[in-house]
């Protein structure tokens, strides 16, 4: 596979890990999430200090990154989650204007509003692809065990959740962390193939496309985000859009999608083997004339 | 010991008493009762024991442990279900997975499991999975299971409710106005419903209810409450001999 | 020193004030908060500093056109993006999405047909400071707070002193009951906004005249939203409250301990809150009814 086409599958496969974790907080659990892109800011970043500064491992400093960004969602998280949703939204948002304010500051760790440049590149296609692959099959899976399903009941229904002996709190927490894993693995991924870390590319634009990919796909469907982020990073790359634009057509298209259709492309709709027959048979009844 | 003990329950939401010094307990086994006028505080006394509220003053004792204070989905794993005034499905989700998210305690397998589709986990889920089909059977909507909840007419989507309050196996059923926009036939069905639950699963239930035959017919133990206070307490007989009761309440106007 | 700082954070809690008491105010009647609120102080600041340097006018006329803009196009966010969504009782997750759909839209409009350009607002009072004693207060700082005085003044006698007002009141405890007394509950959204977008816009310009005019303005909803939780969520006179002393503690802590992270203190202040009084100091956290 040529370098351009390879270039846009890792860097969609970068922003599928940031969605996959949205879909499952904000889509499945119903935690509007606004700050994804600080969390692949802690990624990104702790990952990066230890292969440059400390020579470490890259499945090392990835996973290092990881456990930074899901430890940074406990605190975030435990004041939060108690709350009505505008408090967690707002806290998110502001902890990601946090983050990009520290490593602004913090020069001599970060480089400042400048960055890491020089990052070597050892995110290679096949295993960002595969370890992409593997999160999904896991959230897939999670989404359809019994705590997905209180995940969902959460959303539909806090206090009816309750009543059915869930805790909720926790399951919001336990969401959290996952979300926040994902997406400092993203992070990490990303560092190593662009080549250069700067906090402008963490910034509200980054949560933004981010979110978007979720509300389009669909925020009750994993198949929906996964797709979601395919069309929305190949097509832009394909269009060569130009940036200010893009991000002005997805704000009144989420407009547009909460008004007409909020549960997005596929809805509630799951790739599996049983709902690809299950289309089959009604496309073929549809089209039969007998 | 009486399997809920109410004592002294007050709850003040800023100058208003919305239960003010109640106190009660039920039995075991038996069907019991709260009647009022609207207004009058029961839902708000469903929701203390609960605990979507948490009491100003007061205690409550399930089993003689206290819960005064615990949070609601503890109190739900104790062994309390309820339905809501105001019927509160997931409605995403199908009838089925309305019930069997419910059933969640009946399986063991942990957050990492979740992740992994293990024996263990598949083992749980099947059983998980049929009895949420039982239960579907018994109110019989077995036959709607794929559908998404919130396309049910409003009947079933009470039935569905108590199906799923019955998945959590209570010993403890908190039923709010379960006949509600109910004609006099469904009415009675529900009446044996609720009598043949109460057999089968051994169950202690609370109602609240407006439908005077269902209450005055099934149950074997009622309070009446007005504007957060007790009026009345006892059999059905005494009930509706009270003259402070037949005042305040059951001879204004033949409703329900 | 010490009394200096307090008069600087006076000023810039005034402008806080001003927006967070918009905020509050659809928060009350709505219980829901409008993430574009600070998109709509943006566009009131351009549309002040548009009316000045373009069309010449006066500075009186130029804060009328920011404040009547800024309070239509409010009306108008709510006519597009969350009536249609209120009237299918859309759980609060759609109103939020919705919320940040106009925020983005708005940003980034702005930015493609404006330009991203930080705009300085003529300087329209004389730059030298009054000198009281040793404290030096400037003109500019002055007018900000006799503005701000007058704007919540007005308000308050439009709240508890008019028909409308008290039919707002009522609907801020509940728009049921509001409407079964045969109160229009469109008009009262309406009107809501309306106030919402007019102190908005009213902040916008003075914003703008102290600082800068720029796209991102958006970004001091949180501000707002800070404030308010400060105060009481859904409190006006809360939100007043903590405005004032969100300014203070910003403007001493970025004198004293370090100006970079001037909002770091304030999400810091907003933890606190959160973690110790979350109904803050005024307010009470309302239960939802089962």
């Amino acid at each position: 596979m040529s370098g351009y086409y390879a270039g846009i599958v890792i860097l969609t496969c970068v922003n599928l890990l940031s969605a996959l974790g949205l879909s499952l907080l904000t889509g499945f659990t119903g935690s509007f999430c606004f700050g994804q892109a600080g969390f692949m800011a802690v990624g990104a970043y702790v990952s990066t200090i230890l292969t440059m500064r400390y020579a470490a491992p890259f499945p090392g400093a990835l996973l290092a990154g990881v456990l930074a960004s899901t430890l940074v969602s406990i605190p975030l998280g435990y004041p939060t989650l108690r709350l009505k949703g505008d408090y967690f939204a707002i806290a998110t948002l502001g902890f990601a204007e946090a983050v990009r304010l520290i490593v602004e500051n913090l020069e001599k760790i970060t480089g400042g509003s400048r960055g890491i440049p020089s990052i070597p590149t050892h995110t290679t296609l096949p295993v960002i692809l595969i370890i992409t692959l593997l999160c999904i099959w896991l959230i897939r899976n999670y989404v359809s065990s019994r705590h997905g399903r209180n995940c969902v009941a959460i959303r539909e229904d806090e206090m009816a959740a309750q009543a059915i002996a869930v805790n909720t709190f926790r399951y919001k927490q336990i969401s959290f962390a996952i979300n926040a894993a994902l997406a400092g693995l993203s992070g990490g991924f990303l560092a190593h193939y662009v080549g250069f870390i700067q906090p402008s590319m963490f910034g509200i634009q980054k949560s933004t496309e981010l979110i978007v990919m979720v509300i389009f796909g669909g925020m009750h469907s994993v198949t929906g985000a996964v797709l979601a982020a395919i069309i929305l990073t190949a097509l832009p790359e394909a269009l060569r859009a130009a940036s200010a634009w893009r991000l002005v057509v997805y704000g009144a298209v989420v407009v547009l999608i909460m008004v007409v259709r909020p549960e997005g492309l596929l809805g509630s709709w799951e790739l599996s083997v049983a709902s690809v027959q299950d289309l089959w048979i009604r496309l073929r009844t549809r089209f039969s004339t007998q | 010991m009486a399997l809920l003990e109410i004592k002294n329950l007050s709850k003040f939401f800023g100058g208003v008493k919305a239960v003010d010094d109640f106190t009660y307990s039920l039995d075991r086994g038996h069907l019991h009762a709260i009647i009022g006028p609207n207004g009058a505080g029961k839902t708000t006394i469903f929701n203390l024991i609960t605990g979507i509220y948490k009491p100003t003053q007061g205690d409550i004792y399930f089993d003689g442990q206290r819960t005064t204070g615990l949070q609601a989905y503890q109190i739900a794993k104790k062994g309390i279900a309820r339905t809501f005034q105001n019927i509160r499905l997931f409605s995403e989700f199908s009838v089925l997975d309305n019930v069997r998210t419910a059933c969640h305690q009946r399986a063991s397998y942990s957050v990492m499991e979740g992740l992994f589709p293990t024996p263990r986990r598949l083992r749980q889920e099947k059983e998980l999975t049929n009895h949420a089909h039982e239960l579907l059977e018994l109110v019989g909507l077995a036959d709607r299971a794929t559908e998404k909840s919130k396309n049910l007419p409003y009947g079933h989507q009470r039935r569905l409710e108590i199906a799923r309050a019955l998945a959590l196996e209570p010993r403890l059923l908190l039923l709010d106005e379960p006949a509600a926009g109910m004609n006099p036939d469904e009415t009675e069905k529900l009446m044996e419903f609720i009598e043949e639950i109460k057999e089968k699963f051994d169950l202690t239930i609370l109602l609240i209810e407006h439908h005077m035959e269902v209450v005055m017919e099934l149950c074997d133990d009622i309070v009446v409450i007005d504007f957060g206070k007790t009026i009345a307490w006892g059999t059905p007989e005494e009930i509706q001999s009270n003259p402070v009761v037949i005042e305040a309440y059951l001879g204004v106007g033949e409703e329900a | 020193m010490i009394l200096q700082q307090i008069i600087n954070g006076i000023s810039i809690g005034a402008v806080y004030a001003l927006i967070a008491v918009g905020y509050s105010l659809v928060y009350s009647v709505l219980n829901f908060s409008n993430f574009a609120h600070g998109d709509i102080l943006m566009l009131g600041s351009y549309l002040g500093f548009f009316a000045l340097t373009k069309l010449g006018v006066p500075f009186w006329l130029a804060m009328v056109v920011a404040m009547v803009g800024a309070g239509i196009v409010a009306i108008v966010m709510d006519k597009i993006g969350y009536r249609p969504l209120r009237l299918r009782k859309a759980p609060l997750l759609y109103l939020m999405i919705s919320a940040m759909g106009i925020s983005i839209f708005l940003q980034n409009f702005t930015i493609v047909t404006i330009g991203p350009n930080f705009r300085t607002y003529p300087d329209i009072f004389p730059p030298q400071p009054i000198a009281v004693g040793e404290l030096s207060i400037g003109r500019l700082d002055l007018i900000i707070f006799a503005i701000t005085v007058i704007s919540l003044a007005l308000l308050t006698w439009f709240i508890y002193g008019t028909k409308m007002g008290s039919a707002i009141q009522a609907a801020a405890y509940s728009m049921d009951v509001a409407s079964l007394m045969g109160i229009n509950p469109d008009l009262i959204v309406s009107v809501v906004f309306f106030l919402a977008g007019a102190t908005a816009g009213i902040g916008g310009v003075l914003f703008g005249m102290k600082y800068t005019v720029y796209p991102w303005m958006g970004m001091l909803t949180i501000k707002a939203f800070i404030a308010a939780v400060v105060g009481g969520l859904g409190s006006l006179p809360g939100a007043v409250l903590g405005a004032f002393i969100l300014g203070i503690t910003e403007t001493f802590a970025a004198a004293y301990v370090s100006s970079a992270f001037r909002d770091l203190f304030s999400y810091a202040l907003m933890t606190i809150i959160i973690v110790v009084r979350p109904a803050g100091l005024m307010g009470t956290i309302a239960q939802e009814k089962a």
